[in-house]
Formats: structure tokens, sequence, C-alpha cells
């Protein structure tokens, strides 16, 4: 506890999934907590990210199985869509997550809210809105912003982001997405379920390039054959134009320039870390990618802890949380704890779902392992047949030894089925061992249970 | 909004562009830059600084002479090596 040397025990800077964690364990210790937030509360993941974006993804896959249900014999009049409708539901389920009683909710658990952008001004002291605040610990947890490429045009011609993209209140006609990534990935199937013609692209030769390439090729199969996406893999936006209410889009693929007229551009290229706080005055070293922390989650300044996506290496909600709940333990408690990243799932969610756990292949190769493999189709299984679905898989890599290390996974339900693999990765198992385990018929996770045997078998 | 310069021994006082301006230009000229340059150049450093103020109620003097030496650099690397260092030279 710290002898009123300081205002806090604990300031944490940002009030995402990373810093109110955390928070939220101090206060609970008995510690004087502050958490500094200069925009919403909960930071991106209910305001902008993964609430708004996957409650307007259940509504587009429900319109889109829908428009497939007369294969199952039902019949409907006129299918349609009322986009304001879609949002207001969007809007509701953000509500629903609690940030607009956020404030309420954290002041009274005892936490000081101070509302404003905090810079550190020395190691132990934060200025916000001209006041200074001192601490003994501090948590950094401010976030990423979203990197935009310097295209010639671009500002000019106006742009929108993923932040922009879940309050559009009617899809565009076309867009043109930059950047294949999970949020390019998901706004492309969202905007074309909902009748927009979407051309994505990626500078990468595949989309979803940190996945599995047979995931990659799987993804693209379907967007462009069942979503009648334009995807342009190799592709260099050259320049923006404004052409009338649109944008034109000049773009390099191989050596051809070509263009296309779109109504919309939706800038989905990554992000960079906030760390425009002072860190310099604290003592807190960081690069591009982040601020630097050890397997404690402690920074260059021992003192100050830092935790989700401002550090990294993945910009989840739920490794923030993970990670803010290290920080907190080691903050309070003399036994440190480290972060362990050996099995943390990743889904992306599409129809089906992508998702994700350990290494992938072309890890295991670039980290010159060698590995075993094995896929199990999703078609196989008697859950396909009776859903009709016969595109999907389930890609498990273990190591010499058969320990799983690694899986991929497009199916309905992925982002349930991972977290089989996700446990036994964590807790070392080997691939027969899953295989051994009884799986319900007629289920998705079936297919979990072929590959393990058939990776076994191997 | 007027930004605030917090010092090293925790004294503040308002952000000054002048003083920036003429610190900048004098690092210039000390490496024989001509004056139209040095004048050219501490003109883009004092509007970059401007803009990246713009949203900081107060910074340090330390954030300050970082950033504009990191803007200085990309236009001119000895001036801004002696900017950096001129208090230990």
């Amino acid at each position: 506890m710290a002898k009123q040397k300081y205002d806090f025990d604990l300031i944490v800077l940002g009030s995402g999934g990373g810093g109110s964690v955390a928070a939220l364990i101090a206060v609970g210790a008995g510690k004087r907590v502050a958490m500094v937030e200069p925009g919403e509360m909960g930071g991106e993941c209910p305001n902008y990210g993964c609430v708004p974006t996957k409650s307007l993804l259940h509504a587009a896959g429900i319109y889109d199985e829908a428009k497939q249900a007369q294969q199952f014999g039902i019949r409907s009049g006129t299918l349609t869509y009322n986009y304001p409708s879609i949002k207001a539901w969007k809007d509701l389920a953000v509500e629903r997550t609690g940030t607009t009683e956020g404030k309420r909710l954290y002041e009274s658990e005892g936490i000081k809210l101070i509302e404003g952008a905090a810079r550190f001004i020395s190691p132990h002291e934060v200025t916000v809105n001209r006041r200074h605040i001192s601490a003994e610990h501090f948590l950094i947890a401010t976030g990423t912003h979203n990197f935009i490429p310097p295209i010639e045009g671009l500002e000019e011609a106006g742009y929108i982001t993923f932040k922009e993209a879940v309050n559009v209140t009617r899809p565009p006609k076309s867009v043109f997405i930059i950047g294949s990534g999970s949020v390019g990935c998901e706004f492309a199937e969202l905007f074309a379920i909902f009748g927009s013609k979407v051309h994505l692209s990626d500078i990468t030769p595949r989309i979803l390039a940190k996945e599995d390439e047979a995931v990659s090729e799987l993804v693209r199969e379907i967007f462009e054959e069942e979503r009648g996406m334009n995807v342009l893999t190799n592709t260099k936006v050259l320049r923006v134009a404004r052409e009338g209410l649109a944008k034109r889009v000049y773009y390099q693929q191989g050596p051809t320039e070509k263009s296309i007229k779109v109504d919309e551009i939706l800038v989905a290229t990554g992000k960079l870390a906030n760390v425009d706080i002072g860190l310099e005055n604290a003592g807190v070293e960081y690069t591009p990618r982040g601020i630097n922390v050890n397997e404690h989650m402690q920074t260059t300044a021992r003192h100050i802890f830092a935790a989700g996506d401002v550090v990294g290496p993945y910009n989840y909600t739920h490794t923030a949380i993970y990670q803010s709940r290290i920080a907190a333990n080691n903050i309070l408690h003399k036994q440190k704890i480290a972060a362990d990243y050996r099995a943390v799932p990743r889904v992306i969610f599409l129809h089906p779902e992508v998702a994700s756990v350990g290494l992938t292949e072309d890890e295991c190769i670039k980290r010159d392992l060698r590995v075993k493999k094995a896929i199990a189709p999703i078609a196989i299984i008697g859950r396909a047949n009776t859903s009709n679905v016969d595109k999907g898989f389930v890609k498990v890599i273990t190591n010499e030894k058969g320990i799983l290390i690694g899986a991929s996974i497009v199916s309905p339900r992925a982002g349930e089925m991972i977290h089989e693999l996700t446990l036994a990765i964590q807790m070392g198992l080997n691939a027969q061992a899953v295989a051994n385990t009884i799986h319900a018929f007629p289920t998705w996770s079936e297919a979990v249970r072929i590959a393990c045997s058939k990776v076994a078998k191997s | 909004m007027r930004t605030t310069i917090v010092k090293i021994h925790g004294q503040t006082q308002p952000y000054d562009e002048h003083k920036l301006y003429a610190s900048i230009y004098a690092a210039c000229l000390s490496i024989q830059t001509p004056s139209g340059e040095a004048e050219v150049t501490a003109k883009h450093v004092v509007k970059t600084l401007r803009s990246w103020l713009k949203d900081k109620p107060e910074v340090t003097s330390h954030d300050i002479r970082l950033k504009a030496a990191h803007l200085l650099n990309t236009y001119n690397p000895h001036a801004a090596y002696i900017y950096k260092h001129h208090g230990k030279i």
C-alpha cells in the first residue's frame, strides 16, 4: 500500500478490457485506483469493435440463412431487410454491454474516473487536463488507432474505417476495402450479404494472410463463388480520386494498372499503438508496434505495467483481459505470474466461422519445426449432412511426439469448437487424447475428433 | 487552447512558438545552413509541432525537445544533433 506519498496506488490509462479488469481487481484489493479515459467508456470493443460488428454480422447471418431456407422446404414471401432497424438492433446490443452505465458502475466500485487524455510528465506523475496526479503504479492500456496508408488522394476523396462502418445508415452500393485481415474480411462479408458489390484488396498474396493457407484459400473461394466478391490480392492501391459523389480507386496488380469506381472506400490496414503519452518522461521504452513489456506485463519502468492492444502481440479483447489480470496480480503481489500465449484462440466471424489456435503450418515451417498434420473435411460428418453444409474443415498440427501445437477450423460454430483444441494445447495434450474422447453425434465437433484421430495415426 | 510547458523542476510556462523557432533557426545556422533554408526549416518544424500540440493541454519541455529534434532530423540531421545536444556541447 502506498504511504500516501502519491495521490493513488494505481492509475489506469484506458477503460477498455486491458485497463478496467485490473482497475476492478485492484480496487477490490483495497487499493486507491483512478482510471483515465479520453474517449468512450469501455474502449473500442463494445463501442466500435467486437460488439457492434458481431451484432451486425448476426443479423447478416440470419438474412443469409433465410435466403437459403427454401432448400429445407421453408417458404416465405418477399425477403427483405431494413438497415436502419438492423443498426437499431446493433445499438441495442452496444447499449446492453453497459458502456453507457460504465462510469457509474466503476464509481460505485470506488474507482475514481477522470475524463481526458493522460500524459506522463515524470515517472510517477501524469497530467490530465492540466491536473497533475501521481501514483505508485501505473497500468497503460491506451489501445490503438487506425493506420491509414499514405495513398495519394485518399484524404481528399474520403474514406471510412471500421468505426464509421458500424454506423452507416445503409450499406454502400459498392465498396473497395483496403486490407483483407479479419476486420476487412468481416466487413466484406457483412456488406456483400446486404447486397453491396465488394472489392476486397490486399498487398499480400492471399487474404487473411496471418491464417493457415488452407483457410485463406477456402475463404477466398466462398467470397468469390458465394458472395460474388472481387478479391484482389497482390494489389497495391496507387491513388484515389473523387468522381462526383463516387470515388475512383487506381490500383496496380502485377504489371498492370487498373481502376474501379465505387461508392465508398473502407480502410482496414491495421492498427498502431497509442504511445504518444509522454512515455519518454517516464522511462518507458516502446517501438511503433507498441510498448515493450516483459512476461509480467512490466515495462522498462518497473512500476509501470502495460496491457491490451498497446502491447500486443494480439489485438483481442480476450488477450487484453488476460494481460490485465496478469498485470493486476503482479502489481498487487510479490509472487509474479507470467503471460503464456501458446493457446490464444482467434475467431473471425464469417459464415462459416474461421477459428484458429496455436501455430499455423507456415509458422511451423518458419520455426523449422518437424510436425505432423491432418485435415478432416466438414462434409464427412453427420452434422454437415443434416445441415446441408459442404464447405469447411478442421486442421490440426502436432509435434513429432503427437502433442497438439496448432489448429485451424472453417466451419459453422468454429468459434465454439476451437476451445476444445485450445484447452488441449494449453494442457499439453496429445491428439490421441482428443481422439479417444467421446464426441456427441451429430455435432460439428466430431470433425475435431476425426482430425485428431487422423493425425495420431499418421 | 494554449499548451502549457512543464519544465524539468516542475515549474510551468505557456508554450512559446517564437522561442522554439529561434532555437531551431540557431541550430541550423550553427552548422552553416544558409539563413533562407534555416528559416524554412524552422517554420516547418514549428508548424508541425503546432499541429501535434493541438490536442495536448500540457507537455514537458523534454517532450518539445524530443519532438522538435525528431522533426528537424528529417530536414537537417546535423542541425538536429546540435539542437538535441546543445546544452552538453
